[in-house]
């Protein structure tokens, strides 16, 4: 059954009204309807305005190919960073620049430019360049939804990565040139909400229509205005990036989690190699003598260590009995063959008690010292003790214990160790300090660049 | 007009090689739109053309899809405000799929089973739905009408009508497409499923070419 319409004429010679695109796309060059200027196509079909870059006149690419002046102008042709039709190469692919788009935020002014990159087997890019601040940022369209994190509406997910919201503003277009694949227009306003994981980000934008309401996604890569110079092949140098930028990366932060890694296996090396040599220390006991009483000094001949070599020495002293109560030892090394004496303090002490409701102790029984290069040789060990007389068991001859203070019995023996050999734990732990604090600095840099670039957010910090 | 089981164009005689289930087709020599209904063929006439809109697809390339070949076996033009994308109509062996080419962006969906939702016009932009079981965000919302037409279709579509579709994307790209047809109060849109696709993980067979680009 055949049933053709009147207005169709059946003629074979119209052998190929339908494109078939199967020839190859060409790129045109034509002139601007309004001024006259040559007009570089180079966007191939998928273009909606093109705006002409000597006088910024509007025009409309119609179903046949022609163009139709839809608003025109006559603006000066301002320079951007990057020329119109510079091709470059980034991720792998190769661009060219087809349109360039000036936007900014009114308050606080804060001006960029977009220039919008195109491959015909890859679409488009969007390649941003803040005035204020020098930094650069490659921007691609997201096909999936970003999920608001555990209802906090500041905080977005995207494929395993957190998003922090970092501002929200309008953005309007000061300036175009080139061919768009969107009906661009100077004074044209769509708000913009920018989340930030750095070098990451996620920028939403809303763009509403007579049609229809679209909210496109765009994720945000931070990049090297370097990279950006070295990718079109721009001679000279870029303009210096100047602060922290949005999505400035902030090597501090990114190397937190290595160099505390880091800090804790040096931390652990140095337990391994401190408890290595601790128990490399023979810690053998020079002198030790238990139930002395009070009322002598100890004079005692001991050796130390080998003759012309060095050693470290603990003297550890103890009283008992010792409650609320003190004792104290003077000690001092004469050695024999040398003039310098070594001389120390100790002191022991016990004291509890009740009060407001709760009880309270606090006690050093025994007290240690540690002597660091002690020249090795035979000493003269000297010992005055001294103690708490006020509830001396010696003072009540009656043995009632009515002379003293209720619950203090003052110390009626004492004792002393002397080891050499021993172990220092001071030089154990004096590394740490360094050991920590590098991270604890690149903690301390990288907040402070964090400030830096929040600053300039909708939350300085 | 069927010659041993051969269709062609009542309007040039050219072979009109309608695909499976395929409703209507665009003839590639005269650019006549023929409709098969049933054993019968009937002409529509010459529709408005497809514009060119810079897609590297085309009409006849062969490429796979989760492990599945198919081939593109024609191609819906649409308009809206905002400018112009295409829907390629897919065959796979088992079935058919839609891929849509919108600016460089890709997505590839299936028909699925219609299910309830609200209108067209109280769905906004940003909110989550439940479709088939999963959370999808509603990114797109728009009115289009159909620009043209090439290859086959599973329906007629006629230039001018205007028809409504919601678009919704999922955390995992995933892409889900509410078709209410040219009813926006139309409580049961078609629903389609699918998910994003680069261009390059297709393997077409034939891309088209582009002065001074190599893909």
């Amino acid at each position: 059954m055949t049933e053709a319409t009147p207005d169709v004429t059946p003629r074979r010679a119209e052998a190929t009204p339908q494109r078939l695109f199967r020839d190859e796309a060409r790129t045109e060059a034509v002139q601007c309807v309004a001024c006259g200027g040559p007009l570089a196509l180079r966007g191939f079909g998928a273009i909606q305005r093109v705006v002409c870059p000597a006088c910024g006149s509007t025009l409309r690419p119609e179903d046949s190919g022609a163009l139709a002046l839809i608003d025109r102008a006559a603006r000066a042709h301002q320079p951007s960073t990057l020329p119109l039709h510079a091709r470059g190469r980034l991720d792998g692919a190769t661009w060219e620049i087809v349109g360039i788009c000036w936007r900014t935020v009114l308050s606080p002014p804060w001006p960029w430019q977009e220039f919008l990159l195109y491959n015909p087997y890859r679409g488009y890019r969007y390649l941003a360049w803040s005035e204020r601040d020098g930094h650069w940022s490659l921007g691609q369209v997201i096909p999936g939804a970003p999920q608001i994190v555990g209802g906090k509406r500041h905080v977005i997910a995207y494929r395993g990565r957190r998003y922090r919201h970092f501002a929200g503003a309008d953005a309007h277009v000061t300036y175009a040139e080139g061919e768009f694949p969107w009906q661009v227009q100077v004074g044209d306003a769509a708000h913009v909400d920018d989340f930030v994981a750095p070098p990451h980000g996620i920028s939403i934008e809303e763009v509403v229509a007579a049609d229809g309401v679209e909210l496109t996604r765009t994720a945000t890569r931070h990049l090297d205005a370097d990279a950006v110079w070295r990718a079109f092949d721009r001679p000279g140098k870029p303009p210096k990036p100047k602060g922290v930028g949005m999505l400035a990366p902030n090597r501090w932060r990114e190397q937190a989690r290595s160099l505390w890694l880091s800090c804790l296996v040096f931390a652990l090396a140095w337990y391994a190699a401190v408890q290595l040599v601790a128990g490399r220390a023979s810690e053998r006991e020079v002198f030790l003598a238990t139930d002395l009483g009070f009322d002598a000094v100890l004079s005692q001949e001991i050796t130390i260590g080998e003759p012309g070599g060095h050693t470290t020495v603990e003297v550890s002293f103890s009283a008992y009995p010792l409650d609320n109560s003190w004792a104290f030892a003077e000690v001092v090394l004469i050695p024999l063959e040398s003039e310098e004496a070594i001389g120390l303090g100790l002191e022991v002490s016990s004291y509890s008690g009740f009060e407001d409701g709760e009880s309270w102790t606090e006690s050093e029984r025994q007290a240690d010292q540690v002597l660091g290069r002690v020249p090795g040789g035979r000493y003269l060990l000297q010992v005055t003790p001294e103690r708490d007389t006020s509830a001396l068991t010696g003072s009540d001859p009656l043995g009632i214990h009515l002379g003293g203070p209720f619950g203090v019995r003052s110390p009626d023996t004492w004792a002393l160790r002397v080891r050499e050999d021993v172990f220092l734990t001071r030089y154990a732990v004096l590394p740490l300090p360094i050991i920590l604090g590098f991270p604890l600095l690149a903690w301390l840099l990288g907040r402070r660049r964090e400030r830096k670039r929040w600053a300039n957010s909708d939350y300085p910090l | 007009m069927e010659r041993g089981g051969q269709v062609s164009c009542p309007q040039c005689g050219a072979p009109a090689p309608f695909r499976g289930t395929a409703v209507s087709l665009v003839c590639e020599h005269c650019g006549s739109t023929v409709v098969r209904t049933g054993v019968d063929v009937r002409l529509l006439g010459r529709v408005s053309s497809v514009i060119d809109d810079g897609s590297p697809l085309l009409l006849g390339g062969k490429g796979s899809f989760a492990g599945r070949g198919f081939e593109i076996v024609g191609r819906l033009q649409l308009r809206y405000a905002r400018g112009a994308w295409s829907e390629w109509y897919l065959q796979f062996a088992d079935g058919v799929g839609w891929l849509a080419d919108f600016q460089g962006n890709f997505a590839i969906t299936v028909p699925a089973a219609g299910a309830d939702f609200p209108g067209f016009y109280d769905m906004s932009v940003g909110t989550w739905h439940e479709v088939h079981g999963a959370k999808y965000m509603l990114v797109d919302r728009r009115a289009a009408r159909y620009q043209g037409a090439e290859g086959c279709l599973p329906f007629v579509a006629e230039p001018g009508l205007t028809f409504f579709a919601l678009d919704l994307a999922g955390p995992d790209d995933q892409f889900v497409s509410l078709d209410y047809g040219v009813d926006p109060h139309n409580k049961r849109p078609a629903v389609y499923l699918g998910r994003a696709v680069l261009l390059a993980e297709l393997g077409l067979d034939r891309l088209r070419r582009f002065e001074g680009w190599h893909d």
